[in-house]
């Protein structure tokens, strides 16, 4: 578990707009990470059958997580989807770098900005739903241990834009579901009142 | 090795050869301890695998040569075998030989096996001594070989690739290209890169796939050793150095480890984008060292500090504006500047112009910038070189910016347009910035005449540029007197100077105008330079269909000037500009010339009013003028069509703008549309269509046949008249006289025919015609005689001798040959209208009959029958006898018979007079009316006998010469 929890999570409305801007902007950074993976892809000949590992650990997804759940779960896995992404341009930089500024390193930077701008929407809905629930990001098992070589470094930066990739799509479906249940929520209650109107 | 075997047998009485065997022996022994070299011993090796090099050690002995063979120790096969020669490390005491390796020492384990040798003599091989590679089965994992490998452009590179155990392996990539691959070992593939180019900004990569899709790899990077340039030391400060360098090429080595690293005299530099480095004190020598993992490069410069100045750039910058000028003022971070003699640069940038000054002086700390406008915003920057020792210029300082004071205005532009009716425009350009000096608070316009005291001034407000003046008005200022208008810009610094114009309508209008010449550049005008005038020029323009109080632009041009290009993005295609010429604009204009055109011409947009009417059998068209706004070019000319159904067909083209009238003739009665199109430069208008109905005109039809019956009418006067006076040629020639029979005795009281012989000339033979009538009788032609064909004679003769009559009844058609009873002669006979007389041949020449006769009835195959011409036709002119050998031969028995039995014609001596008419009494014979029997004869043929056979003659040859009885009846 890479983040901790500081404060239980309450029941909480959460805002359809809130949830919907925070869907657009996931999906937007879908598409984003996916141009970023083909980028770096082509930059270094990588085969497209190429097996990645998963990076980032949080709990297994389940039916029985409720939204708070769900929202927390998405959020720790997009903050150690950040940590490693900063790591790696850092990493990549240092190692492999020339100075180049082209559409791969413009891509990364658009990346990792709209990766930020999702972890702050999905963390104020985070706080909408459980209060002021803080995640601290926690590093642990993220170390780089393995990259000894350049070969294993760029294999690595390849699983840390899969893992922004699998994430971001993640946060679509997530927030996506989350606004169907906001969504059938609301009919449920207007049903309620009305019914009790009726009665009365 | 070689033995020597003796066989040692103590006998002592064979001491000698024995003891020689001994020695033999003994030396047998020793020369073979001396020839087998020693084997090595303690081979050991050690291996650099950054640069794949097997270093192998022993203890060889005194040996200096010896064998060395390296196998692949899992496949056994041989890498290197070969014969050396190693040194002895003094240090170790031991041998020592250094061999390199193609692949990398990780790929597969190597065996080294050495021995000694002395010449062709060599020791035992040493034991097995084994290098382990990484492909032990003890190192059981996915493994490339080399790793992060730099090396130069060019080179040559392999790679090795161990697979796991029990996986198999697939294939080696570079980049996307599949690799030819070598096995080295059971676990152990390489693949070898040759003469490899410069890798991109993360280097290569040497990917080693698994059929499971496992895969490892390597990075490899391809580039250069450092290569700088342009290497020099400088100072600012007057005491520090800065050095300066340049790469010559890229060393495509990236990453923090590999990126090229420099010092200067052994400092290191911390170069980043900017290839600089910072040295406390003026060495004077300096010498720059760059590395990286290919090599090093080094460089050289040495110098005066005071010879490398570059000079910071000032700070602190103030200024002290006036209206036209202000003084700029700066400050030197070191104070080593105040004595250096200083050479510097001040740009001033105003409304995007730059301006540049240059100033010098020994530590150089203002300037006075000249040139300047009032009321404007100015930014300038300053910067500075060594005067002395130049050596570059130092860096620019911010830029500061300042505004200077206001001044009263320029005068300004003005000009007039004047109307017919004494009213017009007093009217000035807008003051730029450069010329208003301040804002603009108004404008002052006084009209006034210099012999007069009064004025009429009007005070107007700002961005006012025209005022209409009604000199009518003005009771003080005259109809003849002269008037100027004078205008004043007012800001708040005061007033402008006057500009004055003089208000005149002039009405000159030059004989000719010209046509200027548009380019991208506008409206290039030019004309004659006048030695005369003085004065300047001013230049006109204003669109050609305005007439009053026109919006004119103008420009001044100086003078002697005799040509200007009149620029302006108001110039519309299709519109007509008037550009005049004036010289003395400000005192007396005078047109000087005038000009008309077009910045591009366009079709006419509206087209020609038009009208069509008829004249008499002519349709005029007429047209009028197409507005001079709506021409939009030069008028070329017109196009005159016709409208033919869907389509135009061009009438005419009418090349002058002058002519505006068409006439068409010749045109039959019916609806006519017609089209008239002008044309400019660009092409024709859409074109106005008028229709016409020309009716039938019956006057003139009239008139037409009257002339054509008052022409026929005095034709046959004319005829008549010529017939007339000519009628005893024409009696001569249609009718000659027939003598009268000289009788001996008393013929008039004879009741009988006359015994009429035929003429020697002709012959007449009367046949009957079988198939109507065979009782009638027929007159055959007879041919002429041999004589007659040979002597040629014209066919058609004015002499009575001559005359021919033949058969005109059937029509036009040739005369055929006829025989008597042949089927053709009555075909043709049947054909004459019922005329049952031929009278082919009649005192004619064979020649003019064309008849020949019947091969089979001619005389060479019968003889020829005489005929007797018992009632022949026998002119009494030229009586003369028949000879024999002219008689034609009938082969008709019958008409021969007929002949025979004829009475022959009589002349019709005492004929009457007849008339057409008279052939209506006889109805069976008007067919015979204009037939052949009106040959131009005088002399009828007149059956002898009954009076039936009279009564069939008679009316057609009444019918025929009618004419001709006429002319007799009146011969003289």
């Amino acid at each position: 578990m890479a983040d901790r929890r500081t404060r239980s999570m309450k029941s909480s409305n959460l805002s359809r707009t809130a949830v919907n801007r925070a869907s657009m902007i996931a999906l937007q950074l879908q598409g984003e990470s996916s141009k970023l993976l083909e980028l770096y892809r082509q930059k270094e000949s990588f085969p497209a059958d190429v097996t990645d590992g998963r990076l980032v650990s949080v709990p297994p997804p389940s039916s029985q997580l409720d939204t708070r759940d769900k929202l927390w779960r998405l959020h720790s896995a997009l903050l150690q989807t950040q940590s490693l992404l900063e790591r790696a341009i850092t990493k990549e930089e240092e190692e492999l770098g020339g100075g180049i500024k082209g559409e791969y390193e413009n891509q990364r930077k658009t990346v990792k900005g709209r990766l930020s701008f999702l972890l702050l929407t999905t963390g104020n809905l985070l706080k909408a739903v459980d209060g002021a629930a803080s995640l601290t990001p926690s590093l642990e098992g993220l170390e780089l241990d393995g990259p000894t070589t350049l070969f294993q470094l760029k294999l690595w930066l390849l699983q840390v834009f899969s893992e922004v990739h699998h994430w971001s799509r993640a946060a679509v479906t997530t927030l996506q579901e989350l606004l169907t249940n906001a969504a059938d929520k609301q009919s449920s209650t207007t049903r309620v009142r009305s019914t009790r109107s009726a009665r009365r | 090795m070689p033995k020597l075997i003796c066989q040692h047998t103590l006998k002592l009485n064979c001491s000698f050869p024995w003891l020689i065997c001994v020695l033999v022996n003994l030396l047998a022994l020793n020369t073979h301890a001396q020839t087998i070299p020693p084997v090595p011993k303690q081979v050991s090796l050690s291996a650099d695998l950054s640069v794949k090099e097997l270093t192998i050690s022993w203890f060889g002995g005194a040996a200096s040569t010896f064998d060395l063979i390296i196998l692949r120790t899992e496949f056994n096969t041989s890498v290197f075998y070969d014969t050396i020669s190693a040194t002895i490390n003094q240090a170790s005491g031991r041998h020592e030989w250094k061999w390199t390796s193609a692949e990398p020492l990780e790929c597969t384990s190597l065996s080294v096996r050495i021995r000694s040798r002395d010449g062709l003599a060599t020791s035992e091989w040493s034991k097995i001594n084994t290098f382990r590679g990484r492909d032990l089965p003890s190192i059981n994992t996915l493994q490339m070989y080399p790793q992060d490998r730099v090396v130069e452009v060019g080179s040559n590179m392999t790679f090795c690739c161990i697979v796991e155990e029990g996986k198999t392996f697939k294939e080696m990539l570079y980049g996307n290209t599949i690799m030819n691959v070598t096995r080295l070992s059971r676990r152990s593939y390489a693949t070898t890169l040759v003469n490899v180019e410069p890798t991109g900004v993360s280097g290569s990569n040497i990917v080693c796939r698994l059929k499971d899709l496992s895969l490892t790899g390597a990075v490899m990077f391809v580039g250069y050793p450092p290569l700088p340039s342009d290497f020099v030391c400088e100072t600012q400060d007057l005491k520090s150095a800065e050095c300066h360098w340049k790469e010559a090429r890229d060393s495509h080595l990236t990453g923090e480890r590999r990126r090229t690293r420099y010092s200067v005299n052994s400092r290191n530099c911390n170069v980043d984008s900017q290839l600089t480095c910072r040295l406390p004190l003026w060495d004077g020598n300096w010498t720059l060292m760059a590395e990286n993992s290919l090599g090093h490069y080094s460089l050289s410069d040495s110098a005066e500090l005071i010879h490398r100045v570059r000079p910071v750039a000032p700070v602190n910058l103030s200024s002290i504006a006036n209206a036209w000028n202000a003084t700029v003022i700066w400050q030197w971070t070191y104070e080593s500047y105040f004595t250096l003699d200083l050479n510097c640069q001040v740009e001033s940038t105003n409304h995007e112009s730059k301006t540049l000054h240059v100033f010098s002086g020994v530590g150089l700390r203002s300037v006075k910038l000249s040139g300047l406008h009032p009321d404007q915003a100015y930014t300038v920057r300053v910067r500075c070189g060594d005067q002395k020792y130049f050596w570059k210029w130092g860096d620019w300082s911010q830029t500061f910016s300042f505004k200077t004071q206001t001044d009263v205005p320029d005068p300004p532009d003005v000009w007039m347009w004047m109307n017919k009716d004494r009213t017009g425009l007093v009217v000035w350009k807008p003051l730029d910035y450069q010329q208003s000096h301040g804002r603009v608070t108004g404008f002052e316009v006084t009209l006034w005449n210099p012999e007069d005291v009064e004025q009429h001034t009007q005070i107007l407000p700002p961005n006012t540029y025209s005022v209409q003046v009604n000199l009518t008005e003005m009771a003080s200022l005259g109809v003849n007197k002269k008037v100027f208008a004078t205008v004043v810009v007012k800001n708040i610094k005061g007033a402008s100077p006057p500009s004055r114009v003089p208000l005149r309508f002039i009405d000159e209008q030059p004989l000719v105008l010209s046509k200027p010449v548009f380019t991208n550049n506008g409206f290039f005008l030019f004309w004659q330079q006048n030695a005369t005038n003085t004065c300047n020029y001013l230049v006109e323009w204003l669109d050609t269909s305005c007439e009053h109080d026109c919006p004119v632009k103008w420009i001044r041009v100086a003078a002697g000037s005799t040509n200007v290009s009149i620029e302006s993005e108001n110039f519309k295609p299709g519109v007509r500009y008037n550009f005049s010429l004036y010289s003395c604009p400000s005192d007396s204009p005078q047109l000087i010339k005038r000009w008309q055109g077009y910045t591009q011409e366009l079709v006419p947009s509206r087209s020609v009013p038009l009208s069509v009417k008829s004249q008499d059998s002519k349709v005029v068209i007429t047209w009028g003028e197409i507005p001079l706004s709506d021409r939009r070019g030069f008028v070329l000319g017109y196009n005159v069509y016709i409208s033919n159904g869907s389509e135009l067909a061009l009438l005419a083209n009418l090349s002058s703008s002058e002519m505006r009238r068409y006439v068409v003739k010749g045109l039959s009665v019916g609806n006519y549309k017609f089209t008239v199109k002008s044309y400019t430069s660009a092409g024709e208008d859409t074109g106005s269509t008028a229709s016409i109905t020309l009716e039938p005109f019956t006057d003139a039809l009239i008139l037409e046949m009257l002339g054509a019956l008052g022409t026929i009418t005095i034709l046959l006067i004319i005829v008549t008249f010529i017939c007339y006076k000519k009628r005893n040629w024409v009696k001569k020639a249609f009718y000659p006289d027939i003598p009268e029979p000289k009788l001996p005795g008393d013929w008039s009281r004879l009741q009988g025919p006359l015994d009429v012989r035929p003429s020697p000339h002709s012959m007449v033979h009367i046949v009957e015609k079988p198939e109507r009538d065979f009782n009638k009788e027929t007159l055959v032609v007879i041919p002429e005689e041999e004589e007659y064909f040979e002597k040629d004679e014209p066919v058609d003769t004015d002499e009575p001798m001559s005359l021919r009559y033949y058969n005109q009844v059937v029509d036009d058609r040739p005369i055929r040959p006829r025989f008597p009873g042949s089927s053709a002669s009555s075909a043709s006979s049947l054909d004459s209208g019922h005329t049952d007389v031929t009278y082919t041949g009649i005192q004619t020449s064979g020649s003019s009959l064309v008849f020949q006769p019947d091969p089979q009835g001619s005389s060479e195959e019968q003889p020829p029958e005489v005929v007797r011409y018992d009632g022949g036709y026998k002119p009494q002119m030229h009586p003369k006898v028949l000879s024999d050998d002219v008689v034609l031969k009938s082969s008709n028995p019958f008409q021969e018979s007929e002949a025979a039995s004829s009475v022959g014609y009589k002349p019709q001596c005492s004929w009457h007079l007849d008339s057409p008419t008279d052939t209506a009494e006889t109805g069976s014979l008007a067919p015979s009316l204009g037939s052949p029997t009106s040959v131009a004869s005088t002399q009828f043929l007149l059956p002898d006998g009954d009076g039936d056979e009279k009564n069939k003659q008679q009316p057609s040859s009444a019918a025929a010469t009618w004419f001709s009885n006429l002319l007799l009846s009146s011969k003289p």
